[in-house]
């Protein structure tokens, strides 16, 4: 059995910096990271694995070049093999061209019983990859998936949805799609980062999959993206006692009649 | 062009769907058709009253809302709509995602503006957890999500007339649904509380709730958290936890004690009308979504509050 886990090389949010005025996005001194929703995914694929008897667990991820020091990271948290489509335009990729190529990866890898990805990613969070592929290669879909048991040849998933849980079960091959709380990923040591460097990697080009033009081109425009713009009073008390601070808050809440 | 097409197997969300469907459907004079799964309840005049032009009720054998996604495709190929609008309930956004695979279309998932500019639709939603917002101009026959309460239930208008279809749908089985539990709700739902206190890891331990406790009581609000509280910590359940992923709340206030203000939380937070932040950290990023604040010791801040507030 071959578990993949997806996942996506994204920029550290927390390093994305609003420049006023123009309210465009200064990713500079951004640095990438797996996404955590997807290093939740590597777990997963690794901790069912460790439950089946001779399951292997594979990575893959679609990005431009800067994605290859993701690999090592990926694979340090215990998949035995990772694959890459190495291309800038994932740059640019929607939810459509992601799903066009991580299918054409995928029957290209062959072999694939249970392909897992993160609800979202934590960039873009566009929320469709997951189903999109199932959709493509006519498989079963499990989505938002809170807890995930593999027997017999089927996989039977916990979901959440809003208001209620519901158990689903689905034949393999399937793809499910997990929730943040299904665990807590690891944090790989020395032994692991040194390990995942041995490790094989295969890397294919946007060219070796076979795909249209059409296939990899966005459908939506991007007009644009501005921070967003936060218009609060901020009227802050730093000095004081405690007992003025407070006072003075209290006569801000009055004022605005909410007490 | 072609018409609106909307869909949500939620009867409330299908109404506040139709508020935005019928604005942009009157900028494009195009129609709207609704699609929703059979009910015996179901009051057709009343999606008519709300904008629908056309009402398809879908007929099928499965109760599963996830296993109509290809009899609304089928639906979708006949209308060949402009726009779906979908809504974003997380059903909605599976159906959405193979709908828009099945139409080698675009999907936009949790859009917060739908409008028309120069007779094309735009949409904006959120990226890097709620940083920043992405404007799109959306291709012809585009998906789009839309979640819980993002608009207002349309205005109802008495006498709009329309027409209703009764649709046999064929459900697809390729997953068998086991069992069923509702989640209970220990606390209020925070989606429609009027004042919340929401509490973060500025809290140094779980006895210290009482604080949090103390102080909602005295506003008569509820309590929410930030997802390490919730998830991490396990001092409060899941369904309390307020960001990108959890609950966004649109209460009249939200105070907030040691919460730092990541942006995924700030955004579940930032429709609040008045934001309140006490935290110790003077550069905190919730300093700089919040109307008012505190700087100070939340032991000694919330405290002092509480006794004013029994004060009062």
């Amino acid at each position: 059995m071959n578990i993949i886990a997806c996942y996506k090389w994204v920029l550290d949010e927390q390093d994305i910096k609003i420049v006023p005025g123009s309210l465009l996005l200064d990713m500079s001194r951004a640095k990438g990271k797996i996404s955590e929703y997807d290093k939740t995914v590597i777990e997963e694929a690794v901790l069912q694995a460790d439950k089946q008897e001779n399951a292997t667990v594979t990575s893959l991820t679609f990005g431009n070049s800067k994605v290859k020091q993701s690999l090592k990271d990926a694979l340090s948290r215990g998949p035995g093999k990772g694959y890459w489509v190495n291309d800038a335009a994932a740059d640019i990729a929607d939810g459509f061209v992601t799903a066009n190529v991580l299918t054409a990866a995928l029957k290209k890898i062959g072999d694939c019983d249970l392909i897992m990805f993160g609800e979202g990613s934590a960039d873009v969070y566009g929320q469709q990859v997951g189903p999109r592929v199932a959709a493509m290669l006519g498989i079963p879909v499990l989505t938002f998936v809170a807890k995930l048991k593999i027997a017999d040849g089927r996989v039977t998933a916990t979901r959440k949805i809003g208001d209620c849980t519901e158990d689903v079960t689905a034949t393999l091959p399937a793809v499910v799609t997990l929730l943040p709380e299904i665990n807590k990923p690891r944090i790989p040591g020395l032994k692991q980062v040194l390990g995942a460097g041995k490790k094989p990697v295969q890397e294919f080009k946007l060219s070796d999959l076979g795909l249209t033009e059409k296939e990899v081109t966005p459908k939506n425009k991007v007009k644009s993206i501005r921070g967003y713009l936060m218009d609060r009073k901020n009227e802050i008390h730093k000095d004081g006692t405690a007992e003025e601070k407070v006072s003075a808050l209290l006569s801000d809440l009055t004022k605005e009649g909410l007490l | 062009m072609a018409g609106i097409f909307v869909y949500s197997e939620d009867v409330v969300l299908l109404e506040q769907l139709l508020s935005v469907g019928r604005k942009l459907a009157d900028a494009l004079s195009i129609e709207v058709t609704v699609a929703t799964m059979y009910s015996e309840e179901i009051s057709t005049d009343e999606i008519i009253a709300y904008g629908a032009d056309h009402v398809n009720l879908l007929k099928g054998k499965n109760t599963w809302p996830e296993s109509y996604a290809k009899a609304i495709y089928k639906q979708i190929l006949q209308e060949k709509p402009s726009l779906i609008l979908i809504g974003g309930t997380l059903r909605g956004k599976e159906i959405a995602a193979k709908i828009a695979t099945w139409g080698m279309t675009g999907l936009v998932n949790s859009a917060t503006d739908l409008r028309v500019i120069a007779q094309n639709i735009e949409s904006d939603r959120l990226l890097y957890g709620g940083l920043a917002v992405c404007t799109e101009e959306l291709c012809d026959g585009c998906v789009v999500t839309v979640e819980p309460r993002v608009f207002e239930v349309a205005v109802k208008q008495a006498g709009r007339k329309g027409s209703v279809s009764i649709v046999e749908a064929e459900t697809s089985i390729e997953t068998v649904v086991g069992a069923v539990c509702p989640i209970v709700h220990q606390r209020a739902d925070l989606t429609i509380a009027e004042k919340i206190v929401c509490v973060g890891r500025g809290l140094n331990e779980k006895n210290d709730m009482k604080l949090a406790e103390n102080l909602a009581e005295e506003l008569g609000a509820e309590i929410g958290c930030t997802r390490s509280i919730a998830e991490d910590y396990n001092w409060l359940p899941t369904e309390v936890y307020i960001g990108l992923s959890g609950q966004k709340v649109k209460p009249k206030l939200y105070l907030s004690i040691g919460v730092s203000g990541q942006v995924q939380h700030i955004v579940g937070a930032r429709d609040a009308k008045i934001i309140v932040a006490i935290d110790k950290n003077e550069k905190a990023p919730i300093f700089a979504a919040a109307d008012y604040g505190i700087v100070g010791d939340l032991y000694e801040i919330v405290p002092t509050l509480i006794e004013k507030l029994k004060n009062r």
